[in-house]
């Protein structure tokens, strides 16, 4: 009788051992998610400014206002990197 | 371009046409891009047929895989979208399957890569792009177009804030293909370089061999994790589109 009672207990630390690693490895998670976050910074910035300069380019060239819509549209281009960032990092 | 030189890091990306077709005027040869985007495919479908051909209470490991990256996605779908991304299941699911086959598939020497080519990730990324705004306009309305102007913005400040947003919205294609189509790209070109290293230094190349092991290892990391940012970043586009006040 006594021999189960030990046995069982046994069996109940390991559970619950189990538990607490799973757990641990749950909380894991959130951080992997975390780097694909940091990776995707670099390209968000980079990736604003050339739509925001092709955009100036593409209006120059319709309108025949050579440097002023793609200076105007590169600076524009530079904020919307800056507020993808923003709110990649607001997420985080 | 010399094809003589037998270290050329970027002539592993070089498209080769196997059979030449042309319907219309349009070169639709068969190049070695399809040929392995046919076999990422063939892969796909026989890892599931191998996976659960014979489903059993106790899995095998290939049940067990392929069961694994179902409630994968399942999972990310559900944590990114809520319920109604539900509808959305097949089509991210075989995104993710696709890239990520693809990019494993060219870790494997001798083979190509094909999301190592702009023009596949960005017709991905620019179909998503195009779906995914059809998506919004469809189930808002023109209450969709809110999403280039925040509630909460003084109006003297709406047209300074209108042409970021939509530059910002304008750039999600853009970064989204241009990210994968990077890290791939850089990726195997280093390989190649620090293998060619190798082949140069002879017996002293046992050094750069050792670092050519881990760079695979992190190589292998990248492949997984950029297949893994591209569908999330799916996920969280299909989100703002269902969902565009939060």
């Amino acid at each position: 009788m006594r021999d189960h009672e030990l046995k069982l207990k046994k069996l109940k630390d390991k559970i619950e051992n189990a538990k607490l690693q799973n757990q641990n490895k749950n909380k894991a998670n959130p951080s992997s998610s975390q780097m694909g976050k940091v990776l995707r910074l670099a390209v968000e910035i980079v990736a604003a400014m050339a739509v925001g300069l092709g955009l100036g380019l593409l209006l120059d060239n319709y309108l025949e206002t050579k440097p002023i819509f793609t200076i105007i549209f590169f600076l524009l281009g530079s904020c919307a990197g800056f507020l993808n960032i923003f709110r990649v990092a607001k997420s985080l | 371009m010399s094809t003589s030189n037998p270290i050329d890091p970027i002539h592993q990306f070089a498209i080769t046409k196997f059979v030449e077709i042309e319907i219309a005027g349009i070169d639709v040869s068969f190049t070695n891009s399809a040929l392995f985007m046919f076999i990422a495919t063939m892969a796909i479908i026989l890892f599931f047929v191998i996976g659960l051909n014979k489903s059993s209470i106790i899995p095998n490991r290939m049940q067990i895989l392929s069961e694994m990256s179902y409630t994968f996605i399942a999972n990310m779908l559900r944590d990114q979208v809520g319920d109604q991304g539900r509808a959305f299941f097949p089509f991210i699911f075989t995104l993710f399957m696709f890239i990520f086959f693809c990019n494993f598939i060219g870790l494997i020497p001798y083979t190509f890569t094909v999301t190592s080519h702009i023009i596949v990730t960005f017709v991905f990324a620019g179909l998503i792009f195009i779906a995914v705004t059809v998506l919004g306009f469809v189930k808002n309305g023109f209450g969709y177009l809110k999403l280039f102007y925040p509630s909460g913005i003084p109006v003297f400040l709406a047209p300074l804030i209108i042409p970021i947003e939509i530059i910002s919205y304008l750039s999600k294609p853009i970064s989204l293909s241009v990210r994968l189509m990077a890290n791939m790209l850089a990726g195997h070109s280093i390989l190649k370089i620090f293998a060619g290293f190798v082949v140069m230094l002879g017996f002293l190349g046992i050094a750069p061999l050792i670092f050519l092991v881990a760079l695979y290892g992190l190589e292998t990391l990248i492949a997984a994790l950029q297949a893994y940012i591209f569908t999330i970043l799916t996920c969280i586009y299909l989100n703002d589109a269902l969902h565009p006040d939060h």
